[in-house]
């Protein structure tokens, strides 16, 4: 195994087998991970930062087989700052928090290429920061009929006087994000909120939308999976890399873009790869900032 | 001496309560071993094993099962459980007081101390007198770490300790152990009297010590002094190469695949 040490911020790491290659058929090893999320850092270190992280991890590529490691490694340096979770046996599990550069780049080592996370932080795991819809198309479907159920969600979310941001999911889907005041707010009440419009969504666009998991119910329709408003689902981080053929990102877009492509026929050009993420982050800064600092308050049903 | 204290509450009979800790008595003996690995000493961690998948199962795909009949389970959630534990309670509340001397030590389960906390100084030392001059011991209900004790509360040298007591259904009746009655010479009694009455002594536990333990301690103190000691591979702290640059480091390993290619 080839290592190679580095030090930063005065903590020394260890970082093994930078040539590996992680997605073989672009030809993007270990090495670009890192340098993607070392370049990505300025970016997704607010979205990861006082979160309970959940690694998924690809070991050996997005070809071969992966797992989910929610327990913070006991391998892990001291420096790695964890939390204390109460899960639902009652039992408390320790988790990684990503609070800054080293840390991440200490979990990429691990090929963490996708790096999950909870609605609410570690310090309050119950009180959700946002809610979320996260739109997720059938077989038949694809992220422009996501575009056209996002375009409906936020304007039915806009006269109820919320406002709502949207990303990629790397994959096919869509998230789109209601940032809260925190202020009492429970999953239970999220999940209230987001099952009604998702109900709501069905009834009035029943060709193009269902609430309902069955995959079967699915094909040409988007799916809105409002139980994702749960102390114990993640999401995958806006900005992280997504583990399929070529390193996409979940990228957040500006609802004019959504607007525009939704109508070009083209699904490819809402997929957002590694560079272009960077180089549009760089240029435009973070898009989904206000998701992290915008307070708003949940309506009554 | 500052100890722990596994509990925290009030003690209360009648009108009186008293706010104190519950701190352990005994501090087990026994010299306890880490599994290590013998190739390169890692500590070695416990997983969970699915012998059937031949894979390890994640803590959130464990659940627990009761087997009511070889293979045959019945399914307990955490909710289940939950629902027949006692409520978590902060007094140990005594309904009677009662004399030591007709508890079997077979009830005996495991020694605490209580430790008056602040402001229950004086009526702690006032119901350790009484108990003690009146020779008799508090027994009250307890609920500790989910589950609810039977406890002794006995009075010594001005200090209280709590024993947990065994239910009565947990004791295994003694008849089926005990011999045969038959008849004995009363002259085989008498003999087998003296012979006891001849070593007699005070109880001096002092004079006994776990000899397997002090011989391990010697040898342990010895192997200290003669070997050097094994060490576990540091997890992040390696010897290796200078440290370098990540932004570099990160440079020279792209490059080396482009070449490659």
């Amino acid at each position: 195994m080839s290592r190679t040490f580095v030090e930063m911020a005065g903590r020394r790491l260890s970082l093994s087998n930078l040539e590996k290659d992680l997605y073989p058929s672009y030809g993007f090893t270990k090495a670009h991970v890192l340098e993607y999320y070392r370049r990505a850092a300025p970016f997704i270190l607010p979205h990861l930062k006082g979160r309970a992280l959940t690694f998924k991890r690809y070991p050996e590529g997005v070809e071969k087989d992966f797992f989910f490691e929610k327990r913070c490694p006991s391998h892990r340096p001291a420096w790695v700052k964890t939390a204390e979770i109460p899960q639902d046996n009652g039992e408390r599990m320790t988790f990684c928090l990503i609070n800054d550069l080293e840390t991440l780049m200490w979990a990429e080592n691990l090929a963490s290429l996708e790096l999950h996370v909870p609605l609410a932080r570690a310090d309050s795991p119950e009180t959700p920061d946002s809610m979320v819809f996260d739109l997720d198309p059938g077989e038949q479907a694809d992220i422009l009929e996501c575009a056209r159920v996002a375009l409906i969600l936020r304007d039915l979310l806009s006269r109820v006087g919320l406002a709502s941001y949207v990303k990629t999911s790397g994959k096919k889907g869509l998230h789109v994000y209601v940032p809260l005041d925190r202020k009492g707010t429970t999953f239970e009440d999220t999940k209230t909120f987001s099952k009604a419009v998702a109900g709501i969504m069905q009834k009035h666009y029943p060709d193009l939308v269902t609430a309902k998991m069955a995959k079967k119910e699915r094909n040409a329709k988007v799916f809105i999976n409002w139980s994702q408003n749960d102390a114990s689902k993640t999401m995958v981080c806006v900005y992280s890399l997504r583990a399929r053929e070529k390193p996409m990102v979940s990228f957040p877009l500006e609802w004019r873009e959504l607007e525009n492509q939704s109508t070009s026929g083209d699904p490819e050009r809402l997929q957002v790869t590694h560079s272009e993420a960077l180089s549009r982050a760089e240029k435009k800064g973070d898009l989904f900032r206000e998701v992290l600092v915008k307070e708003q308050k949940l309506p009554h049903l | 001496m500052a100890v722990q204290g596994i509990w925290s509450g009030t003690i209360s009979f009648s009108l009186v309560a008293i706010p104190v800790r519950l701190v352990k008595a005994i501090e087990p003996g026994r010299i306890s071993f880490r599994l290590l690995h013998s190739k390169d000493y890692s500590p070695l961690a416990r997983r969970m094993f699915c012998p059937e998948e031949e894979t390890m199962v994640p803590p959130d795909e464990i659940i627990r099962g009761y087997e009511i009949v070889p293979d045959k389970y019945i399914l307990m959630t955490d909710e289940e459980l939950e629902s027949v534990s006692p409520e978590r309670s902060r007094t140990i509340e005594i309904v009677e007081f009662i004399d030591m001397k007709e508890v079997d030590p077979v009830y005996y389960d495991h020694p605490y101390y209580l430790v008056p906390s602040k402001g229950g100084e004086k009526a702690y030392r006032l119901l350790a007198e009484a108990m003690h001059r009146i020779n008799k011991a508090g027994l009250a209900k307890f609920v500790l770490a989910e589950r609810e004790y039977l406890v002794a509360i006995t009075s010594r040298d001005g200090a209280l300790a709590v024993t947990t007591l065994h239910y009565s259904d947990e004791i295994l009746s003694d008849e089926d152990f005990s011999p045969k009655k038959g008849k004995i010479a009363a002259e085989e009694q008498s003999r087998m009297k003296k012979s006891i009455e001849q070593m007699i002594e005070d109880f001096e536990p002092k004079k006994y010590a776990d000899e397997r333990r002090k011989k391990l301690m010697h040898l342990l103190a010895a192997k200290a002094k003669e070997k050097p000691l094994v060490e576990a591979p540091a997890v992040e702290e390696e010897e290796g190469e200078a440290p370098g640059d990540l932004v570099a480091a990160l440079e020279e390993s792209m490059r080396k695949v482009k070449e490659k290619r």
